[in-house]
């Protein structure tokens, strides 16, 4: 019961990880758990690669592809301890678009350290800048480094492919963009190592420039990366039509919880207007009422609540009754 | 029986790679532009300046020092003549970046200043620096001809013991 004495709505107050069902609080927690082991296999890989890199332009473009790969998974555990926070006077639609910061910041990033490596690679290219490798002795056996670097690049590349699947499932049924981007990246790493693999080979059989191409190569991926996660993400913060986890079509929710309120007795006509706070969609819908049908609080309620449980995601509910559908506020599915 | 079979398959396996990069790493690398093969049997362009003990020049048209020596026994290795030039770091390494030299050598260290132009080679000494520090003393290579690098390594890793 509230203040006015009206029992409390069940679902109002609850936001930050509340907001998300106890499965996909658990699903969230074991992300959560895999992201920490991901972040270790990723510092291995990036030690690995550092202590063999030597003066390989391709080496050096991998090491900090490595490093970049680190910061979706810091963003992401950043924004789900934000993301706890119920929301307040402060914070009235709650924390949940601190995923969609985070993304901007991760993929901005991403995009600023392609551009650079892109600029720096094609240096080496433009002064002709042979790169030198030389011996490494192993246990008394003197072998060529770049045996080392391949050997290091092979091992480097299995794991982020398995850690990319598994996140793109998790991705999935958390809703979640940062998780998607991060996914894409470490499935698409082996492709990285391949093309250094080759520039490393290339430094072997004496045509120093195959070091410079494959580093140019590996920079347009991150750059690649960067451009794409800066416009899903600055879709998302501008408030877009709501999509799906890996923004490929509009998401079907919004028609669902439409038809849900055309369904309902005293509503004639519904459309509504949906977002993606990240996780979990706002949803405003505009409702006519049919020709004499008194509406009261609680048969906005009634729908709320109905709306609501059309899926977990559908979290912040406002039912706006209205005369007509506001032709510039809400748009029909065309 | 199959705990043997599968570890023997593995030791067979493991064999078979090993032999597979000791054949490869025969093979490669191979220099950008060829100073190993041109230097074996023929001419090796050495460049000194002069840093006692590394490098000292006693007549006009003679290196001698350690380092010098060094480089003697490892032209004899690959059956190449000596040619030197003697001038300034400076100079040399213009040289290098010119392709008229193979080799830097006087006193060179492995955080050596001119690393864009010379490439230096693993340490194959340590020595007291003038501050009292260790200092790693290397040779300089013409960067990229890594046939000549790994070549050279190898013969100072085998004088050092390292091999």
């Amino acid at each position: 019961m509230n203040e006015r004495g009206e029992p409390a709505p069940e679902r109002t107050s609850t936001s930050g990880r509340d907001a998300l069902p106890e499965e996909q609080q658990k699903i969230l927690a074991s992300t959560i758990r895999f992201q920490w082991v991901s972040i270790v296999v990723l510092v291995v890989s990036i030690l690995a690669v550092a202590i063999v890199a030597g003066s390989s332009q391709a080496m050096k473009v991998a090491w900090l592809e490595d490093s970049m790969s680190l910061l979706p998974p810091i963003a992401f555990l950043v924004a789900a301890r934000r993301i706890r926070k119920p929301s307040s006077r402060e914070f009235p639609y709650g924390h949940h678009r601190s995923i969609g910061v985070a993304h901007v910041v991760a993929a901005a990033s991403l995009l600023a350290m392609g551009a650079f490596l892109v600029i720096d690679s094609t240096m080496t290219l433009v002064k002709v800048e042979r790169p030198p490798v030389g011996l490494i002795v192993l246990f008394g056996h003197g072998i060529w480094a770049g045996w080392l670097m391949i050997g290091v690049m092979v091992v480097t590349s299995i794991p982020p492919v398995f850690i990319g699947r598994r996140k793109m499932k998790l991705a999935e049924s958390l809703h979640d963009k940062v998780l998607y981007a991060d996914a894409d990246m470490n499935k698409a790493n082996w492709t990285s190592a391949l093309a250094t693999i080759i520039g490393v080979l290339g430094i072997g059989v004496g045509l120093w420039w195959a070091d410079s191409i494959a580093a140019i190569v590996v920079s347009i991926s991150i750059l690649h990366d960067g451009v794409k996660n800066l416009r899903a993400s600055i879709g998302g913060l501008t408030d877009g039509r709501a999509r799906t986890f890996d923004g490929k079509e509009p998401h079907p929710l919004t028609e669902k919880v439409e038809e849900v309120a055309r369904s309902t007795a005293w509503v004639a006509d519904a459309v509504g207007r949906v977002r993606d706070e990240g996780h979990v969609f706002h949803v405003e819908m505009f409702v006519v009422p049919v020709e004499g049908a008194v509406v009261t609080g609680q048969h906005c309620e009634d729908l709320r609540t109905a709306l609501s449980e059309v899926e977990w995601k559908i979290h912040d509910v406002v039912i706006a009754p209205v005369a007509e559908i506001p032709a510039e506020q809400a748009f029909r599915a065309d | 029986m199959t705990a043997s079979g599968s570890r023997r398959g593995f030791l067979l396996l493991a064999g078979s790679c090993a032999v597979l990069l000791a054949g490869c790493s025969d093979a490669l690398p191979r220099d950008s532009q060829g100073a190993l093969r041109r230097a074996t049997g023929g001419t090796l362009y050495v460049g000194a300046s002069e840093n006692a003990p590394w490098t000292e020049f006693d007549s006009p048209g003679s290196v001698s020092g350690t380092e010098a020596d060094l480089i003697e026994g490892y032209a004899a290795r690959i059956g190449a003549s000596i040619h030197w030039e003697t001038a300034a770091m400076s100079d040399l390494a213009t040289m290098m970046t010119d392709n008229e030299l193979d080799l830097i050598i006087g006193g060179l260290t492995a955080d050596t200043p001119w690393s864009d132009k010379i490439s230096p080679t693993r340490p194959y000494q340590e020595s007291r620096g003038v501050d009292g520090s260790t200092e790693k003393m290397v040779i300089g290579v013409r960067p990229g001809e890594n046939a000549l690098q790994v070549s050279l390594e190898r013969f100072l890793a085998e004088e050092k013991g390292e091999l």
